[in-house]
């Protein structure tokens, strides 16, 4: 099987993240590498940079990985790990998207064997998908 | 060469999330613009979520259209799919 892009859901809540990534998982067909990276290092909310990078390294199959923060202030906590200057997977994106819709939409992408654009702008077009 | 290609399958269960999943993921390997419409509903065969959101229901016909160069083997692959995904259990 071809490497698919790698996918790393920070949320302030770990139980939040490895829900997201059980079913994301699920719905890319266990192709794709989705990791969580949920809550801080001693399992409370909030989110932590270690978890963050620790997760890039298992979601990294060396064609790429998305990161999907839950709210606004887990990007910073993702942003403040990119701005360390450490060597980390390349390409990485950070998506601005809905948490659940956008890993499964990221996930069923990355399955289908896209680049990390196309994974990156279908998690991003889920802000445009109405359920009902 | 554009060619573009339909076909209608009976569903005998329900659109759940998985089987939306199997779609688009195959849906996706196609270079064919693919659509599938339910009623007046509409979703675009590569989006999960769009699949999803249309919600078809057993019983309902689902209409598959594919335009492109490989549009019959997209159908043909969908329709396939289609009907084995929503067999009850699936």
């Amino acid at each position: 099987m071809n490497a698919t892009v790698g996918i790393v859901l920070v949320s302030h809540s770990a139980a939040l993240a490895r829900g997201t990534a059980d079913l994301a998982a699920q719905m890319g067909a266990g192709r794709v590498r989705v990791v969580a990276a949920g809550g801080t290092d001693d399992g409370g909310l909030g989110t932590s940079i270690d978890k963050v990078r620790q997760a890039l390294g298992e979601a990294d199959g060396g064609v790429g990985v998305l990161v999907l923060p839950d709210l606004g202030s887990a990007v910073l906590t993702v942003r403040a790990l990119l701005a360390l200057d450490e060597p980390l997977p390349a390409p990485l994106e950070v998506a601005d998207a809905p948490f659940v819709e956008g890993a499964v939409a990221a996930a069923v992408t990355a399955a289908a064997g896209r680049d990390l654009m196309s994974v990156l702008t279908a998690a991003q077009e889920a802000w445009h998908a109405r359920k009902l | 060469m554009q060619e573009s290609c339909e076909a209608v399958v009976m569903l005998t269960g329900d659109l759940h999330a998985r089987p939306a999943a199997s779609l688009a993921i195959a849906a996706a390997g196609f270079e064919a613009s693919i659509a599938f419409l339910v009623g007046d509903r509409r979703a675009d065969a590569k989006s999960v979520l769009s699949v999803m959101a249309i919600g078809a229901t057993s019983g309902q016909q689902v209409r598959i259209l594919a335009e492109g160069p490989d549009a019959p083997q997209a159908v043909e692959a969908l329709r396939d799919l289609l009907a084995q995904a929503t067999q009850v259990g699936a």
